[in-house]
């Protein structure tokens, strides 16, 4: 066929124009890509940041946390119950004796009060779609060798003997010298040994044979009572090592709602059976823990069957146990401390938000849009800006693509002005010069579009490659705040966040429709450059085209 | 006999800058079946419109143009595109030949619509003009003579009732101006196919039977004829 011939030679004996043509389309189809697939992989991460509560599931949270800046403000009773949920008191001597080895959990609330488990009875099914219960308490881990806690001295038991009457004159000392010196000389003659029992008390009876009469009889002793002192050191010497983390109870029987759901787990699976823990990635990372270790509470072990990534979170924790177990361990029988609930609707939200902080008097009681106001960091600057910007730049290189492409079309096809005067002379119809050169741009957009896929595919690699990480923090409205008295005692501060930040791997995707607008852009782009220019030029008149020689 | 083609008060004017040129000033010629036409002028006479305007290249100001008693300047483009290609062929000054085509695709292209054949057809008119051997050639890889040949070939192959050429030995030397000229001749003495040359030398006028000049877009009233 002539038409294919002819097309084949103007491509191939025209490579260089082709090529020009064909990367110019990529470059700007490939930029398309990757610009559009970039500002998706930063809205789909700024989603996953704005809607942390979307992550679980859950659309409105019910606590009785405490803003610790408010502390003032509480009324008494919440007081009390704040101070009597937070209270540890720990008696080291109790825990074995000393210098023993000791590993002691302490469970404490921290800003989120505990409440009845019984309170969800309020949540009814004309109310709320789903929920779900947790219990998210501060752990106070100690371990290390019980300190001497107390010195006792015992006193007291010992005889003096006092006496009473005027000391011996010299004369008299003397005489009892010269007794105790004779009875000596006598023993050594009788071939006694004086240190032996029996020289002894013949000295001595010589001695006292020898004193004079005044002291026989004369001496008083007393004994002294017998008493106990024990004093508390003051500061233990020990090496006990403490250290805090959280633990959430999670309410398992509920799999698309809750503090972690078993999408989340990105390692090992999620709880199968009491007495089992799944763990934070970060935490994991952090304490360099695997699925198959084991971690100890409270002298339990409780084997690890998977890691959790729970995203960006207002409510995490670093170890996750069963609600039940935890209920157990930290002795707070059906208490629980958070509700995490679905709305009927996500259009009632607000109205639910509403009708439950009702329900629950003194309740704090969060949705969705309370939490996106709190995410700040280089994400939502990024997000924003290429949400400001990506609009007009994504209009900018298409019109510069099509402005460069169709200059380098009209171009090209002026030259060939000649030869398409000479084809209408030999007596080409302008459909069929308008459709050969159609053809030639059409293969030339579609060259251009797969090189520009690959480029924009590459490019996307590329972006992934280098690991751009963008952080989002979420200020802590509710998170389980640590009560730092107990462990300042012991010279350490609470390590509780003021919030969770989150840092988030840019993740670009590939996204088939991206693709292929990239390549539309490149096809599109050069035949209506093609179209444009051909017409222009089948419409001038073949003489004059002839002339411009 | 009706002429093979009839000019009544042929006009065509150019505006340029200010003023209007009169590039073809009131023509009239009737050029007959099987005639060999030398149209003589120097440049700026407006010869090469005149040829313009009798291969349906341009369209007349006014007065008409009658190719087998049809009113050509009534026609279509589309219909003066099917004109041009069944009953018209064209040989350039410069060749005109698509340099990204060999030259039996060049050739091949003036009948692109025919279907099948045409290879066989195209390799048969190179063969007539001398060049089959050089077949598959670019343009750029040929001599200007054969070129031209190649072009007089493409020309050729739908057996045109007229030939229209422009200077067509303006860019040869005399001895290949003579070749194509010679075989211009040949077609027209056995096919009965009409020649039409314009030129600004003297040089073709002895392959005419009939010779007009022209000047100022005037055809000049001494027409020498050859019967």
């Amino acid at each position: 066929m002539f038409y294919l011939a002819y097309l084949k030679a103007e491509l191939i004996r025209r490579i260089g124009k082709t090529l020009i043509i064909a990367a110019g389309l990529a470059i700007a189809s490939a930029i398309i890509i990757t610009i559009i697939s970039t500002s998706q992989g930063l809205s789909d991460s700024q989603e996953q940041v704005l809607n942390p509560l979307e992550n679980v599931g859950t659309d409105i949270l019910v606590s009785r946390s405490v803003d610790t800046q408010k502390m003032g403000e509480l009324d008494e009773v919440t007081r009390t119950e704040l101070a009597s949920e937070n209270r540890v008191t720990t008696d080291l001597s109790k825990l074995g004796k000393a210098g023993e080895s000791f590993s002691l959990d302490t469970f404490m609330p921290g800003t989120m009060l505990t409440f009845a488990s019984s309170e969800t009875k309020k949540l009814t099914s004309d109310l709320v779609k789903e929920y779900a219960s947790g219990l998210i308490l501060n752990v106070t881990h100690q371990e290390g060798k019980i300190p001497e806690i107390t010195a006792e001295f015992q006193t007291g038991g010992e005889r003096f003997q006092v006496p009473d009457v005027a000391p011996l004159t010299d004369a008299e000392r003397a005489a009892v010298d010269a007794a105790r010196q004779k009875a000596i000389a006598d023993l050594q003659a009788k071939g006694i040994d004086p240190q032996s029992e029996e020289g002894r008390r013949a000295v001595r009876e010589a001695e006292q044979a020898a004193t004079p009469e005044r002291f026989k009889g004369a001496a008083s002793s007393f004994t002294t009572p017998n008493r106990t002192y024990r004093q508390t050191l003051e500061t233990p010497q020990t090496d006990i090592k403490t250290e805090s983390y959280t633990i959430a109870g999670v309410d398992t029987s509920k799999t698309d709602i809750g503090l972690i759901l078993p999408s989340q787990i990105t390692e090992g699976t999620y709880f199968k059976a009491s007495g089992q823990a799944v763990i934070n990635i970060s935490y994991a990372q952090k304490n360099n823990l695997k699925v198959g270790d084991k971690i100890t509470i409270n002298g339990k072990e409780l084997p690890i069957v998977g890691i959790v990534d729970p995203k960006l979170y207002t409510n995490t924790a670093d170890i996750y146990v069963s609600l039940a177990d935890l209920q157990t361990m930290a002795g707070k029988a059906d208490r629980i401390n958070i509700i995490l609930i679905k709305a009927t609707d996500t259009k009632a939200v607000d109205t639910t938000s509403k009708k439950i902080s009702s329900l629950f008097a003194g309740a704090k009681v969060i949705n969705s849009k309370d939490t996106a106001s709190k995410v700040t960091g280089s994400l939502m600057d990024a997000a924003s800006l290429m949400n400001k910007f990506i609009g007009l730049v994504s209009i900018i290189i298409i019109l510069a693509a099509f402005i460069i492409v169709s200059l380098i079309t009209v171009f090209s096809v002026n030259k060939r002005t000649q030869e398409i005067g000479t084809l209408k002379a030999i007596g080409w119809k302008n459909s069929t010069i308008v459709g050969q050169i159609f053809l030639e741009n059409l293969v030339i957009g579609v060259f251009g579009a797969i090189l520009g896929v690959g480029l924009g595919t590459g490019a996307i690699l590329l972006l992934n490659h280098f690991n751009i990480t963008f952080s989002a923090n979420v200020a802590s409205s509710n998170i389980a705040q640590g009560f730092p008295g107990f462990m300042r005692r012991f010279g350490e501060s609470s390590s509780a966040s003021s919030g969770t930040t989150a840092n988030l791997k840019l993740t670009v995707g590939y996204d088939y429709l991206i693709l292929l607008i990239g390549a539309a852009v490149a096809i599109v782009g050069s035949v209506v450059a093609g179209l444009i220019a051909s017409f222009r030029a089948s419409k001038m008149k073949p003489q004059e085209a002839l002339r411009q020689l | 006999m009706t002429a093979l083609i009839e000019l009544k008060d042929l006009t065509k004017l150019y505006k340029q800058g200010g003023g209007t040129i009169r590039a073809v000033d009131g023509v009239n010629l009737s050029v007959q079946k099987g005639d060999f036409l030398v149209i003589i002028g120097p440049s700026g006479s407006g010869k090469s419109t005149l040829l313009q305007l009798l291969g349906c290249l341009d369209k007349p100001t006014s007065g008409e143009i009658k190719i087998d008693d049809k009113e050509v300047n009534k026609l279509n483009d589309g219909k003066l595109a099917e004109l041009r290609q069944n009953k018209l062929g064209f040989i350039f000054q410069s060749f005109n030949l698509i340099p990204t085509l060999t030259a039996r695709q060049n050739v091949e292209a003036a009948i692109a619509k025919r279907g099948k054949g045409d290879k066989n057809k195209a390799l048969e008119v190179l063969e007539k003009v001398g060049l089959a051997q050089r077949a598959n050639h670019l343009p750029s890889l040929l001599s200007g003579g054969e070129q031209q040949r190649v072009a007089t070939a493409r020309a050729l192959i739908n057996d045109p009732e007229i030939i229209l050429a422009d200077e067509p030995t303006g860019n040869l030397d005399s001895r290949t101006g003579k070749e194509i000229l010679d075989i211009l001749k040949g077609l027209n003495r056995e096919k009965k196919q009409t020649v039409i040359i314009v030129t600004h030398s003297d040089y073709a006028r002895e392959f005419a039977n009939k010779v007009v000049e022209m000047k100022d877009g005037k055809l000049q009233t001494n027409v020498s004829q050859t019967p």
